[in-house]
């Protein structure tokens, strides 16, 4: 079985990294992720990676990829399955495709998955006009009209993103106010196609072979061809608890300044860490300091054993 | 020599990720992109009944999302 110093799961924008850095360290270092580019490559437009003025989330995760693959990092696309603590500095990472790996230490860049809705007709309908992926889905929606439900900054650059397709995009709210970024807030003010649906909660999505609108709590519904769910995220952090790291109530790994969770050899970084302010950059930070805190944690041990 | 066909859209990951697969196979593929090709974003929802993308057809065979184990197992791929 494989043996490396500094395992890590994931490989979006914490993880990438995370792998440059320990390679540099000379750590022994292997990247499996389901996902090569992680969650950013879902995101059509990134204008706040310092030194990037404006790229495509994919270009973004691209140029990351290169620079890890000049550091002679392996990226496996895999999933990683189980993760079990053998000892002090030793864990067995299994994969879905069978493999095992050992593992000194092993970094938690895990992200996130997409919250759902919960409503009725939102499984249904899925890919039949309803996507958390407004990049992915997006240009199939040309010319109708589609609602995004959420008030973040994510759920503002969605509706953005769908108004260059759409000829009529809806950005439904429970809340009162959205929360964009006030930049993009402003941009979606300007946008004509774009109207806000506030103080509204989706009690159903309703259609035939397709979707055909949304009904509200508060009575009234709206005549839709697609619904684009973006209300938030998980933390992907179930294979980290098993080991007995520690979570906060949101199901987000706990990390201090150094990355280090409260299981020693165990580092998160990224989305599925329980920073407040979440972006590519801070997971990236966090990534690359789980990377020297690794390096430091096994050069301790070793020097203990002398 | 099977016949594969994708329907893709240029922003999909896994689509990205499928035409990978097909390259380092040695495995030839027509590609469309049904971000532009109304005609053909059609004829994927009605071969599917869904909208989501890849689509990838194998002789055939219609396969939804990059679902590596069965693509193999319809190019007969160990």
């Amino acid at each position: 079985m494989e043996e490396y110093d500094f395992l890590i799961i994931g490989a979006g924008s914490a993880g990438l990294p995370a792998a440059i850095y320990a390679a540099r360290f000379k750590l022994k270092t292997l990247v499996i992720g389901e996902v090569p580019g992680g969650t950013i490559t879902t995101t059509h437009v990134v204008e706040n990676w310092p030194g990037v003025i404006t790229a495509t989330g994919w270009d973004l995760m691209e140029t990351l990829m290169k620079h890890v693959k000049a550091n002679e990092v392996e990226v496996l696309t895999d999933k990683v399955t189980a993760v079990e603590k053998k000892g002090e500095f030793r864990f067995l990472v299994k994969t879905a495709e069978g493999k095992e790996f050992a593992a000194k230490t092993v970094l938690f860049a895990t992200g996130t998955a997409r919250k759902k809705l919960g409503a009725p007709g939102e499984k249904e309908f899925e890919n039949k006009g309803v996507s958390y992926c407004a990049v992915c889905d997006g240009a199939l929606f040309k010319n109708k009209a589609v609602a995004v439900i959420g008030g973040s900054d994510s759920a503002a650059k969605e509706a953005l993103f769908l108004s260059e397709h759409a000829s009529k995009v809806y950005l439904i709210h429970r809340g009162d106010k959205i929360r964009p970024e006030p930049i993009n807030g402003d941009r979606v003010k300007a946008n004509k196609k774009i109207e806000l649906v506030l103080n509204r909660n989706v009690a159903q999505i309703f259609g035939e072979k397709f979707v055909k609108g949304v009904k509200f709590k508060e009575g009234g519904e709206l005549a839709l061809d697609g619904v684009f769910i973006e209300i938030g995220a998980t933390a992907n952090s179930g294979l980290a608890t098993k080991l007995g790291v520690k979570v906060d109530e949101k199901g987000e790994i706990i990390i201090d300044v150094e990355s280090r969770t409260n299981v020693s050899g165990v580092y998160a970084a990224g989305d599925v860490a329980n920073r407040h302010f979440k972006q590519a950059i801070t997971g990236a930070a966090e990534g690359v300091v789980a990377s020297f805190s690794a390096y430091e944690d096994i050069n301790a041990a070793a020097a203990k054993k002398k | 020599m099977a016949s594969v066909v994708i329907y893709s859209t240029p922003s999909c990951v896994y689509c990205r990720l499928a035409k990978q697969f097909f390259t380092e196979q040695g495995v030839k593929y027509i590609e469309h992109n049904v971000a532009e090709d109304y005609g053909k974003a059609e004829e994927m929802i009605k071969k599917t009944g869904q909208q989501g993308v890849p689509v990838i057809d194998i002789d055939g065979k219609v396969i939804v999302g990059f679902d590596k184990s069965a693509i193999k197992a319809a190019l007969g791929l160990p």
